[in-house]
């Protein structure tokens, strides 16, 4: 009942958290990720190359590129259109521009470990297994699975026109080649030099030298651990040294499919598909328009 | 308006739709709009309640629907639930009964239910229609092959999820009432299984439908002379459809329609890409 009386305080006010409740406009653009795959990189970026004039920072991130899951209902409908916001969610129909950011599986568990480390949600040395064995289920995180997050995007929308799917270890190797792509599905001229200048300016040096200064006043960092980093490695294949051969199997095991067609090598092939995925496929799939 | 809504929320006497409270036990009867979900929560409910026959009076509070019911009659149905249900995937939906049928004979079914509701009026062109509901924007469930593709991708192959065809129900509603019944780990005698289905059957359906549906949420308030019980058949489409609209719904969804056993009925461009991007996420023992 008294969650009853300040949810309805909230909701008159419109300052219920948006998530999943928000009206949603035909002209929107989501940048969708699971969690810990590269969605407040791709922000910084995003805002970086939008907004030259301003510094992008976690003072300001929540106003140029707001997430669902952390703004109001009200602040997302006083955005003027056409908004570009990001989100965590699974497949939302109501979403008609979509670029996905996909992350391998294996480095996203280890990623996550450390981020529900750093707000307490588990113990210093809590078992790395245990944790790849609750990450399966889907239940560290209230977005569904990665594959439930990834699979039910790409089965809804995958090949359309308006779905723009990138990898986030493309993201890094060829930052400013896939943010032109971002830029091109969102309509955006831009420059060489632009983009160059929006990479630099999102690099993990300048955020994590933002995070020191700005950890505290930021939302989804401020009251958690500060001797773990919210900018973590930003780097592909950290799995390869870190996480056990039972682990990788685990995980190869149940989402190996899903893997192998997004183009991840899996370390045992039997899990992956008996039909090897393509080139052309692949292109075809990111919608590579160079 | 908004102040009306607020408080109802905080009195839980708002229908919550998709968000709805889910318990870990509870069974949803999960499909797209028009393919049949109406008379499988009929056949389930008699399955399940062989002393209380099923009918558009009460069939809301024993395979309740989120969507008519307040969130604080929900809450105090009697556990384990059945819950009826429209929309595409929700993770927190542990047991789900998926009910898919021809997304070409939907159409045509979702067609006259918009008539009945009267959002379109008599002799709207059903090919302006099609499209629309192409493009999703028909329901709010998203479109046929964004729901289907949705649960097939996350659950099908694994415990927890039984997939059945409209069409196989009509053809064999004892054996698929079968499986459910083993599904839900009821031991249904064969008895038991014909007197659910012979409950349910349509003759059954459009006579209470006659005496009872000014009573049943659903349609209260709609169309008399357009029947909620409509033919009950499959591949209606071949007669009612043009031609243009079944090519563009199987241009649309060429994959799913084919990985669900139906068949193609023009030449439809298959992309093959694109097909085989869907068929490595769906194919192969997904757990």
């Amino acid at each position: 009942m008294i969650y009853g009386i300040r949810f309805v305080v909230k909701y008159l006010l419109g300052k219920d958290t948006a998530e999943r409740n928000f009206a949603v406009y035909p002209d929107d653009t989501f940048i969708i990720s699971y969690p810990r795959s590269g969605s407040t990189w791709s922000r910084f970026l995003v805002s970086n190359l939008l907004h030259p004039d301003i510094e992008v920072s976690f003072a300001n991130i929540d106003e140029l590129l707001p997430a669902t899951s952390s703004r109001s209902r009200r602040a997302l409908k006083r955005m003027p259109r056409p908004r570009i916001i990001k989100s965590h969610n699974y497949f939302d129909h109501r979403y008609r521009n979509v670029i996905y950011i996909v992350r391998d599986p294996r480095d996203v568990v280890l990623s996550e470990y450390r981020f529900i480390l750093k707000g307490r949600g588990i113990e210093d040395n809590y078992p790395i297994d245990a944790f790849v064995a609750r990450f399966l289920k889907g239940e560290v995180s209230t977005y569904g699975s990665w594959k439930q997050n990834v699979g039910t995007w790409i089965a809804a929308r995958g090949g359309s026109e308006r779905f723009l799917l990138l990898r986030y270890e493309d993201l890094v190797a060829k930052t400013a080649i896939e943010l032109s792509k971002i830029a091109i599905f969102l309509g955006i001229e831009t420059t060489p030099e632009r983009l160059t200048q929006a990479t630099e300016r999102s690099s993990a040096e300048n955020m994590r030298s933002l995070e020191k200064t700005q950890g505290d006043a930021w939302v989804v960092t401020k009251g958690r651990r500060k001797d773990v980093p919210f900018v973590g490695r930003a780097t592909s294949g950290v799995w390869k040294s870190t996480l056990s051969e039972a682990c990788i199997a685990q995980i190869e095991k149940v989402w190996g499919p899903l893997m192998s067609s997004l183009g991840y090598e899996l370390v045992n092939a039997e899990f992956g598909n008996a039909v090897a995925p393509d080139v052309s496929l692949s292109k075809r799939l990111y919608k590579v328009q160079f | 308006m908004r102040i009306i809504t607020g408080f109802k929320r905080a009195l839980d006497l708002h229908s919550p739709g998709r968000n709805l409270d889910v318990f870990p036990d509870d069974v949803f009867v999960v499909s797209y709009p028009k393919s049949g979900n109406t008379w499988t929560r009929f056949l389930i409910s008699n399955l399940v309640h062989p002393d209380e026959p099923a009918n558009f009076g009460n069939i809301n509070r024993l395979v309740p629907d989120p969507e008519a019911l307040p969130k604080r009659v929900l809450n105090q149905i009697p556990r384990p639930r059945l819950v009826k249900s429209h929309q595409y995937f929700d993770p927190r939906y542990q047991k789900v009964v998926y009910v898919v049928r021809d997304p070409r004979d939907v159409a045509v079914s979702e067609y006259h239910f918009h008539r009945k509701r009267r959002l379109i009026p008599d002799g709207y062109p059903v090919d302006q229609f099609v499209r629309q509901f192409i493009a999703g924007t028909t329901t709010q469930y998203a479109s046929w092959g964004e729901n289907v593709g949705s649960w097939l991708v996350t659950r099908h192959h694994r415990p927890g999820f039984l997939l059945l065809r409209y069409e196989d129900m009509m053809q064999g509603t004892v054996g698929e009432l079968a499986k459910v019944a083993s599904f839900l780990g009821i031991e249904a005698s064969q008895d038991r299984l014909i007197q659910a289905v012979e409950r349910s059957s349509k003759e059954k359906m459009r006579e209470l439908e006659k005496e009872q549906g000014h009573l049943w949420s659903s349609i209260k308030d709609t169309r008399q002379d357009v029947p909620f019980v409509r033919k009950a058949m499959a591949g209606g489409w071949r007669s009612d459809l043009p031609p243009q609209s079944v090519a563009q719904i199987e241009a649309a969804w060429s994959f799913l329609i084919l990985y669900l056993g139906y068949e193609l009925a023009s030449e439809a461009t298959k992309d093959k890409t694109e097909m085989r991007v869907r068929e490595l996420l769906l194919g192969g023992p997904v757990r």
